[in-house]
């Protein structure tokens, strides 16, 4: 294993050098940031304004949408900042990068980890700020109490280790086929953006694939039951943070393996 | 195999597999599946053994095994048979043990951060490293010495010339002042005075600071400048295993020689009556091989191996009164293209 303190160093060094030569270009960095901010919101302002004439979604209010909407930007952004480029392993595997990092006397998965620190400012603004607005009106109505706060940060760190662990499995899956932008369109890109909505809205084949196949809906969906509406009962969010430790262990043994037969073979 | 070696490679062999691509319709898709296989041997039994401090140039045509090897011997490939020992340890059963004793070089893709400055690829690579503050500072101290880093000390490595990215690279291999390096192609594509700091470089690295080099390279200027051995493989075999003057009298090509003559001179043949090239025999040593011949010189050709300059010079002097002489020794790259 990794020894944490040395570990997390890297991390402080590769945030803070990545800042300053994001900060280089300041207008860029300011303008792309509230680029990425104002689509998610506008993403939201849309289904915001149908809910506005149609009233809830099966049950689920506007706030309970944007809670929802909150979680998974700001788990979603946790992964993609801190392991950036297992997202983009295919370029390492295509122009024979991932051989670099063979030879750091590091786990390879963390030295492609630490490639790059993707700051997305923009989503965590846009995810903070639905979180907040939608948590407040929530506490206001009584719907959500003090033990709320905790929970959904539980939430997030659980979801972003789902999220983690569906893309380095599909990343792996690219040791045998190099190719995994297809992939990951339906893993990581379309699944996340389905599991922004409650699960109710989607045809029961579709909902078991995203709880079970692909299991986005452990991100937000099903801990929200419990902590927006109280169903189940707290076992359920032990069952999500399970759930994702469990999905964390298969996929780094799916990477293992994929790495041991690339060593094997070559590209 | 001694006990001392720093390196020790036995029967090493690396298949690839290649899956045989389908035609027709759902090609890439039935290619995937497939289980028709071609096997093509990339590395077949190479063995050697390398001291500590030797300075060794591994070449050969492209595809000949170079990086597959190396490959092998830095933990990136597991062999299919054989064995590796770095320092005594396998670096396919021990990958990260074997990265920490290593520096390892790629000329054609850099290992530093491209967005960040080249500074901050050091801190990073110290932090992996586990090389303290005050270690990297005395090291970085020394390769700067060496190599001016601080040109471009704070540049974004992306912005970086290719000579200056080779730079930043070598040193980059240095920061956990490894024993053996590994330099797969680090003169790829360098103009001459790029390719001349860093031929400095490494010379010091070896001479002073006693590393041990592994270097590949096409360009035989490397290798005749730098190492005192040259492993030469060809389609997976390894082909020669020696010094470069053992290669250059191996390999025996001839040394060209232009005679110009003071006056009229009399070739022991008759002109007019003979075709050229004709080979002259010299006592029981060889011939001497007239290739052209005009109104005040000739050009000739002998194999320096067999006959000896001065009894070249004595039998050329027996055909008119020597003027001047000019001698080519064969070029290495010539060398090289005839071992392949």
């Amino acid at each position: 294993m990794i020894p944490f303190k040395p570990w997390l160093k890297l991390y402080m060094i590769l945030i803070r050098s990545s800042l300053q030569s994001r900060m280089q270009y300041k207008f860029n960095f300011i303008l792309s940031t509230m680029l990425a901010a104002m689509i998610q919101i506008a993403e939201f302002l849309m289904v915001a304004l149908v809910l506005y004439k149609f009233g809830a979604i099966r049950g689920w209010t506007v706030y309970e949408l944007g809670y929802l909407f909150a979680i998974m930007t700001l788990s979603k952004t946790i992964y993609r900042s801190l392991a950036s480029d297992v997202h983009h392993l295919e370029n390492y595997l295509v122009e024979g990068q991932l051989d670099q990092l063979l030879t750091r006397p590091v786990p390879v998965l963390f030295a492609l980890m630490t490639q790059n620190f993707r700051l997305m400012l923009g989503e965590i603004l846009q995810g903070s700020f639905l979180l907040i607005w939608s948590m407040r009106h929530m506490m206001n109505s009584g719907q959500l109490h003090a033990m709320s706060i905790p929970y959904t940060l539980l939430m997030i760190l659980s979801g972003a280790t789902i999220l983690f662990a569906i893309g380095l499995a599909t990343a792996s899956a690219g040791f045998w086929t190099t190719r995994i932008q297809e992939l990951q369109t339906l893993t990581e890109d379309a699944a996340q953006t389905a599991a922004k909505y409650p699960l109710h809205i989607y045809p029961s084949w579709l909902k078991s694939f995203f709880l079970f196949v692909v299991p986005v809906g452990f991100v937000n969906y099903v801990p929200s039951l419990f902590i927006l509406h109280g169903e189940y009962g707290l076992w359920l969010l032990l069952i999500t943070v399970g759930v994702s430790l469990l999905l964390l262990i298969l996929s780094l043994q799916f990477w293992s393996y994929g790495l041991s037969k690339y060593q094997s073979t070559g590209s | 195999m001694s006990t001392e070696a720093i390196i020790e490679v036995h029967e090493l062999h690396k298949d690839f597999k290649l899956s045989v691509a389908k035609t027709g319709a759902f090609s890439g898709i039935r290619t995937l599946f497939s289980r028709d296989y071609r096997i093509r041997q990339a590395v077949h039994n190479i063995s050697f053994s390398i001291q500590p401090g030797e300075f060794i140039g591994y070449i050969g045509p492209n595809g000949a095994g170079k990086s597959t090897t190396i490959k092998m011997l830095s933990g990136i490939l597991h062999p299919t048979s054989g064995e590796v020992r770095i320092q005594g340890t396998s670096p396919g059963q021990h990958r990260r043990q074997v990265a920490a004793q290593l520096g390892v070089v790629f000329g054609q893709r850099s290992q530093l951060w491209w967005d960040l400055p080249v500074q901050d690829s050091y801190d990073i690579l110290a932090q992996m490293y586990s090389v303290t503050p005050q270690q990297l500072r005395q090291r970085i101290g020394t390769l700067n010495d060496l190599l001016g880093l601080e040109e471009f000390w704070k540049t974004p490595v992306r912005k970086l010339s290719l000579g200056q990215r080779m730079r930043a690279d070598v040193a980059a291999s240095l920061i956990h002042d490894p024993d053996i390096l590994f330099l797969d192609e680090p003169t790829i594509g360098l103009d001459i005075a790029a390719k001349r700091s860093i031929r400095v470089l490494l010379r010091s690295l070896n001479q002073e600071m006693g590393k041990t080099i592994l270097l590949t390279t096409h360009d035989m200027d490397d290798i005749e400048q730098l190492c005192n051995r040259v492993m030469v493989i060809n389609q997976g075999e390894l082909t020669y295993d020696g010094t470069v003057q053992q290669l250059r009298e191996r390999i025996g090509l001839p040394t060209l020689v232009r005679v110009i003559f003071q006056g009229p001179f009399q070739l022991p043949i008759n002109l007019s009556t003979t075709l050229l090239p004709f080979d002259i025999p010299v006592k029981d040593l060889g011939f001497i091989r007239i290739l052209e011949v005009d109104d005040r010189s000739v050009l000739v050709e002998a194999n320096r191996q067999e006959i000896k300059a001065m009894d070249m010079l004595r039998e050329l002097s027996t055909w008119g009164e020597v003027d001047d002489i000019h001698m080519n020794e064969p070029l290495f790259e010539d060398i090289i293209h005839t071992i392949y």
